[in-house]
C-alpha cells in the first residue's frame, strides 16, 4: 500500500516538478535562515553566521538533487525532458514533423494491416481446445494429378474403415459439405451445409452455445437432426433463444435443431468467406454409398484427435496399414487403384495453400516501410546536419554523448510512436472496409483483425522503427567535430562529407528495394495481362447461368426429374430474345468440376503416366451454344442422343491431343473407369474448343461432355441401383438483351414450375469469370499499390539528398559560375551525382529482383521471372524518375546569384 | 581524516527513517532544523550529516503517507515547514520499532557469542 501511493507519487511528480522546486526552495531557504539566526545568536558577525549556516547545511545543490532523486523517478524525467525539448524542436519545423509522421503512419499501417493477415491466417492457433493435436487423415490417389488433390480425401468405405480400425486416434470422424436447400422457415435458400460423424464434434472438443451437439450413435441411427450456426441462428432464425426442437427442412425432409455452436465455431476451415458452413448434419451413410460409383469417389475428408503420447508419423503408420487392408478388399473394378494414408496436422492442412500469398504480401510490404525508415533516417540526418553548431555547441559546453544519443532516439521515438498510432488508425479503417476484398482463396478471414498480438505488433514496430530511424542520426551529432563545426564552418564546402555519404548509401538502398518491388509488380501485371489474353474456349457476353439441385424428396423417379427439366428448357426456349438455352453438370469458370478416370481404346499410356483423368460434364438442350463453344469437328448432341441409342460423347481438343494425337477423334471409343471396370464404350462424335472450367490461368484439362440422359448407362458397374441422373445442373441462357434483365424472367419461371425450388449462385459468366481472376486481381493489385508507394518514397529520397547537397555546395557553385562555368555545366554536374546513386541503387535493385524471383515464381504466370522487357522497363523507370527528382535541385543551381551567393554569411 | 569524521557513525539504511518518526512522536510536530538539532544532540555529536541530507528522508516518509508537512512559523517568527507524524506513521513507528528491535536483538546475541573464546 505504502509503495504503490510512492510509486504514484513519484510519477505524479514528474510532472508537478516546478511547484515541488519552488517549495523545496523555500524550505531550504527557511532552514538556513534559522541556522543563520542560532549561530547570530551564538554572537557570530553576520557575515561569519551565513557562512557557518552553508557549512552547516552542507551544499545546497547537492542537497536539492538528492531531494529530487528521492521524490521522483529522475531518469524518467530525463526522458520526458527531452520528449518536451523534441516537441519545441518538432513545432519549429512542422513540415519536416508532418512529411515525417505521415511517411511512418502509411509505411506502420500498412504493415500492420499486412501483419493482421499474417497473424490471423497463419499464426493464430486453431480455435480448438488443443489444436495441435488434430489432424487429418487421408488417402493420396497415385496417379491422379489434379489441383485439388493437394489436400488429401477419402472415399465412403475409408471413413468407416479408418474409424474401425485405427488405435491411434482419441475421436476420428469423416465429413463432406454440400449445398443443401433450406424451407420451412422463410423463403427456400441454398445453405452450406456440412454432413459429419458424431466423433468430428467430439474430436473438436468445442461445446455449443445452445443445447447439444449429435452423438455417433445418433449419427449411426440416422437420426434427422441439426446444428446451427451462429450466423445462421442470428440471421435467419433472429436468434430466437427458443430455437432447440423446432423443425427445419432440409432438400423437404424435416431436421429438428438440437443446438447452436458459438460464434468463433468454424468448421471445416475453408478458404474465403462465402463457403462457410451454416449448419451441421449427421453423416449417417446410406448403403449405396458403399457401392459402385460412390465408393471409389474420393469425395470426403476425415479428421480426427491423436491419442495422448501418439506423435502424427505414428498414427500415419497405423493408418498406411488401414489403407493397405481397404486396398485387398476393393472390389475388381477397383483393383489397380493404389493409396496411400496420410496424417496432416490439421493446422497445416488450412493454411498450406495461403502460406505463399500471404509471406509474399508480408515482404513487400516489409520492402516499403523499410523505404519510409530509410526516408526518416535521410530526414533526421538532414537535421542533425543542420543543427551541427548547435550539437557542437552543447558538446563544448560539457553535453556528454549519451545525452545527445538519447535525445535524438527520443526524437526519432516521438515521432515513430505518433506514426505507429495514426498507422494503426489506418489499419483499423483498412481492415474494415477490406475484409471483403480478400480473395476467396485464404482461409480463416474471419480470424483476422486488429487483436492484442496485431496491437503489440504495431507498437513494436513504431518503437524499432524509431529506434533505427534514429541511430544515423544519432551516431553522427555526437562524431560531430567540436572544433570544426566552431570554426566559421559555413563555408567549408565539403561539411558534413561523412554524413552525406550515409545519406547517399541509404538512398542507394531505397532505390534498390523500391526497383525490386517495382519489377514484381510489372511482372505480376504482365502476368495479369497475359490472363486476360487467355481463350477461355467460350463467349461470356449476353449469357447467364444458375445452379439448380431438386430435392430426391419431391423427385424420387427419373420420369419427375425429366419432366422437370423438359418443361424449363421448354418455357426458357420460347422467351422472346433467347438465342439458346442448355443444362451443364460444370460452368465454365466457375471452378466446381472435378475429374474421373478414363480407359481409352487403344491408347498404351507411357510408363508411370498414371491415371487418365478427364472433367465429364453432362448436357441437356444446347449448352454449346448457349455459351459460345466452338465445334472444331463433328457434331454436338442432338435429342436422339438419349438412354436408348448408341452411348456417345464430344471431346476437348487437349483431350484430342493427348490421346489421339494427330488424328481425327470421331469414331474413337473410351469408357469410363479402369481396363478392369466393365463399362460400355461410349463413341466420340465431336471435338469442341479448350473451355477455363477454373480461373483463366489454371491449365486447360482434358473435357469428355456426355448428354445426361446416357450418364446412367455408361456407368456401368459403377450405377447404383435406381441410380437417378440429372438432379442438378447448371441452366445456361444466351438472349439478345443484357443478361441482368433476364434474371427475374429466370426466377419467375423457375419458381412458375416448382414454387418451392431456389435458384443458386445466379451470376453472369461475365461475373463468374471476375470471380475466378480475383485472386490473381488481389495480389497484382496490392503489390501494384506497394511498388508505387516504395517508388514515391525513394524518388523523394533522391531529391532530399541532391537538394540539400546542392544547398550545402551553393556557394561551390556560385565561384564555379564566377569563373565562367556555364548553367549547362552545374546542372550537368548535379544531375551526373543524382545518376550514379540511381544507378548503383538499380544494379543493387536487379541482383535483389533475381534473388526474390523464387518467391514470386508461383504468382506468375506466362511471364519468366527475368522477363528482359519488364527488367529493363523498370529500370529504366527508375533512372529517369530519379534524374527528374534531380532536375529540380540542379535547376535551382543553376539559377543561383553567384554575387548573393559569395556574399551570403 | 579528522578524529571526528572516525568516530562518526555511519546510519544504517532504514534507522534515519525510524529516528525521524520517533522524534516526531515524542517531540510533536518539528521543522528540518529542529529535527537535525535533535539528532545532533541525541547522539552526542557522533552522527555527523550535513543538514541537508535530511530531505530525502523527509520527502520519502511523506510519501509514504507517515508524515506531513505544513507552514507555520517559528517562536522567532521566521516561517517554517513544520512536520507532524501521521496515524499511519504511528503506526509504522510501532511496526518499524520492533522490527528494529529484533533485528538489534539478534545482532546483539551474534555479537555475544562470537566474543566467547
Amino acid at each position: 500500500m505504502k509503495h504503490l501511493r510512492r510509486i504514484f507519487l513519484r510519477f505524479y511528480l514528474l510532472f508537478a516538478n516546478a511547484k515541488v522546486e519552488a517549495e523545496l526552495a523555500r524550505e531550504i531557504d527557511a532552514h538556513l535562515a534559522l541556522l543563520e539566526d542560532e549561530y547570530l545568536r551564538q554572537g557570530m558577525s553576520p557575515e561569519d553566521a551565513r557562512r557557518a549556516a552553508r557549512l552547516a547545511y552542507g551544499g545546497v545543490e547537492q542537497a536539492k538533487q538528492l531531494h529530487r532523486d528521492e521524490r521522483a523517478f529522475q531518469g524518467l524525467g530525463q526522458i520526458l525532458q527531452d520528449t518536451r525539448y523534441t516537441f519545441r524542436q518538432l513545432r519549429k519545423s512542422p513540415g519536416f514533423t508532418l512529411t515525417a509522421i505521415l511517411m511512418l503512419a502509411l509505411g506502420i499501417g500498412a504493415t500492420t494491416a499486412i501483419f493482421s493477415i499474417v497473424e490471423g491466417v497463419l499464426l493464430h492457433p486453431l480455435p480448438f481446445p488443443h489444436p495441435g493435436r488434430l489432424v487429418i487423415v487421408g488417402d493420396v490417389l497415385e496417379g491422379s494429378h489434379c489441383a485439388s488433390c493437394a489436400q488429401s480425401s477419402v472415399t465412403v468405405p475409408d471413413i468407416r474403415n479408418y474409424m474401425r480400425d485405427t488405435q491411434s486416434f482419441s475421436h476420428l470422424g469423416g465429413y463432406r459439405q454440400r449445398l443443401f436447400e433450406l424451407s420451412g422457415t422463410g423463403s427456400p435458400a441454398a445453405v452450406n451445409a456440412t454432413r459429419m460423424s458424431g466423433e468430428v464434434f467430439a474430436a473438436l472438443g468445442v461445446p455449443p452455445l445452445l443445447g447439444r451437439t449429435f452423438t455417433q450413435q445418433e449419427d449411426e441411427e440416422q437420426q434427422q437432426v441439426a446444428v446451427l450456426s451462429y450466423g445462421m441462428w442470428r440471421s435467419r432464425f433472429h436468434g430466437d433463444p427458443n430455437i432447440l426442437g423446432s423443425k427445419i427442412l432440409l432438400y423437404r425432409k424435416p431436421y429438428t435443431v438440437i443446438g447452436v455452436m458459438p460464434r468463433d465455431f468454424e468448421f471445416p476451415l475453408n478458404p474465403g468467406h462465402v463457403n462457410q458452413s451454416e449448419l451441421w448434419l449427421p453423416l449417417s451413410l446410406q448403403p449405396e454409398e458403399f457401392t459402385a460409383g460412390s465408393a471409389a469417389s474420393w469425395n470426403s475428408r476425415m479428421v480426427g484427435r491423436l491419442k495422448p503420447g501418439i506423435t502424427a508419423e505414428q498414427a500415419q503408420s497405423d493408418a498406411e496399414r488401414v489403407a493397405r487392408e481397404t486396398m485387398r478388399d476393393y472390389p475388381a473394378y477397383m483393383r489397380s487403384f493404389r493409396i496411400h494414408a496420410v496424417v496432416t496436422p490439421l493446422q497445416e492442412d488450412t493454411v498450406a495453400q495461403a502460406r505463399p500469398l500471404v509471406r509474399t504480401l508480408f515482404f513487400a510490404v516489409i520492402v516499403v516501410l523499410l523505404i519510409a525508415c530509410a526516408n526518416l533516417a535521410g530526414l533526421l540526418l538532414v537535421r542533425a546536419i543542420r543543427r551541427r553548431r548547435e550539437i557542437a555547441m552543447r558538446l563544448a559546453l560539457g553535453a556528454r554523448a549519451a545525452t545527445l544519443l538519447r535525445q535524438a532516439i527520443v526524437e526519432s521515438m516521438v515521432l515513430s510512436v505518433a506514426g505507429g498510432a495514426i498507422g494503426l488508425a489506418l489499419a483499423a479503417v483498412t481492415l474494415r472496409l477490406g475484409v471483403s476484398l480478400l480473395p476467396q482463396t485464404l482461409p480463416r478471414v474471419n480470424e483476422i483483425g486488429l487483436d492484442w498480438p496485431v496491437m503489440l505488433f504495431a507498437l513494436g514496430l513504431a518503437l524499432l522503427t524509431g529506434l533505427l530511424c534514429g541511430l544515423a542520426p544519432a551516431f553522427a551529432a555526437i562524431r560531430t567535430s567540436v572544433n570544426e563545426a566552431l570554426k566559421e564552418g559555413g563555408r567549408t564546402g565539403t561539411s558534413g562529407g561523412g554524413h552525406a555519404r550515409l545519406r547517399s548509401a541509404l538512398v542507394v538502398a531505397e532505390i534498390a528495394v523500391a526497383l525490386t518491388l517495382l519489377t514484381a509488380s510489372g511482372l505480376l501485371l504482365r502476368s495479369f495481362e497475359k490472363m486476360r489474353d487467355v481463350k477461355l474456349g467460350f463467349r461470356p457476353d449476353n449469357t447467364l447461368a444458375a445452379l439448380y439441385v431438386l430435392p430426391q424428396q419431391q423427385y424420387r423417379t427419373q420420369s419427375a426429374i425429366d419432366e422437370f427439366t423438359k418443361t424449363l428448357l421448354n418455357h426458357l426456349g420460347q422467351l422472346p430474345g433467347v438465342e439458346a438455352v442448355g443444362i451443364t453438370s460444370f460452368l465454365p469458370a466457375a471452378g466446381n468440376s472435378w475429374g474421373i478416370s478414363f480407359t481409352i481404346e487403344g491408347y498404351v499410356p507411357p510408363k508411370g503416366a498414371g491415371l487418365n483423368m478427364a472433367a465429364m460434364s453432362l448436357l441437356e438442350g444446347n449448352p454449346f451454344e448457349a455459351l459460345g463453344i466452338r465445334v472444331l469437328r463433328g457434331r454436338v448432341f442432338t435429342e436422339s442422343d438419349n438412354a436408348g441409342s448408341q452411348l456417345v460423347a464430344v471431346v476437348n481438343r487437349k483431350m484430342a491431343e493427348r490421346y489421339w494425337p494427330g488424328q481425327d477423334p470421331i469414331g474413337k471409343r473410351l469408357r469410363r473407369g479402369l481396363p478392369e471396370t466393365s463399362t460400355p464404350w461410349m463413341t466420340v462424335v465431336g471435338e469442341v474448343d479448350d473451355v477455363k472450367l477454373g480461373s483463366p490461368d489454371a491449365e486447360t484439362i482434358p473435357q469428355v461432355y456426355q448428354p445426361v440422359t446416357q450418364a446412367v448407362a455408361s456407368e456401368g458397374v459403377f450405377a447404383s441401383v435406381g441410380e437417378l441422373s440429372a438432379t442438378n445442373g447448371w441452366i445456361v441462357v444466351r438472349s439478345r438483351m443484357a443478361p441482368e434483365q433476364m434474371e427475374d424472367t429466370l426466377r419467375a419461371i423457375v419458381r412458375k414450375i416448382d414454387p418451392q425450388l431456389p435458384l443458386y449462385q445466379l451470376q453472369t459468366m461475365e461475373q463468374a469469370i471476375s470471380k475466378g481472376e480475383a485472386p490473381r486481381r488481389f495480389v497484382t493489385v496490392l503489390i501494384s499499390s506497394f511498388a508505387i508507394a516504395a517508388v514515391l518514397l525513394s524518388v523523394l529520397g533522391i531529391y532530399g539528398v541532391i537538394a540539400f547537397s546542392v544547398a550545402l555546395r551553393e556557394q561551390e557553385m556560385a565561384v564555379r559560375m564566377a569563373l565562367g562555368c556555364q548553367r549547362s555545366g552545374v546542372i550537368l554536374l548535379i544531375l551526373s551525382s543524382g545518376a550514379r546513386l540511381a544507378a548503383v541503387g538499380c544494379g543493387l535493385g536487379l541482383l535483389g529482383a533475381a534473388a526474390s524471383s523464387h518467391l514470386l515464381r508461383s504468382f506468375l504466370f506466362q511471364v519468366n521471372p527475368f522477363d528482359p522487357r519488364v527488367l529493363a522497363l523498370s529500370a529504366i523507370a527508375m533512372m529517369l524518375l530519379a534524374l527528374a527528382a534531380s532536375a529540380l535541385p540542379a535547376r535551382r543551381a543553376s539559377s543561383t546569384d553567384s554575387v548573393l551567393a559569395l556574399r551570403g554569411e | 581524516m579528522s578524529t571526528k569524521e572516525k568516530e562518526s557513525i555511519q546510519l544504517l539504511q532504514g534507522t534515519l527513517d525510524l529516528i525521524v518518526l520517533r522524534t516526531l512522536a515524542t517531540m510533536g510536530p518539528q521543522h528540518a532544523y529542529q529535527i537535525a538539532t535533535r539528532l545532533l544532540q541525541i547522539s552526542n555529536r557522533l552522527l555527523n550529516l550535513n543538514q541537508g541530507t535530511l530531505y530525502p528522508a523527509l520527502v520519502r516518509l511523506e510519501q509514504y503517507g507517515w508524515i506531513k508537512g505544513t507552514w507555520g512559523k517559528t517562536e522567532s517568527n521566521r516561517e517554517a515547514k513544520f512536520y507532524e507524524i501521521t496515524k499511519a506513521g504511528q503506526k509504522a513507528l510501532g511496526e518499524e520499532t520492533r522490527a528494529w528491535r529484533r533485528i538489534s536483538a539478534l545482532v546483539e546475541r551474534l555479537l555475544l557469542e562470537e566474543s566467547w573464546p
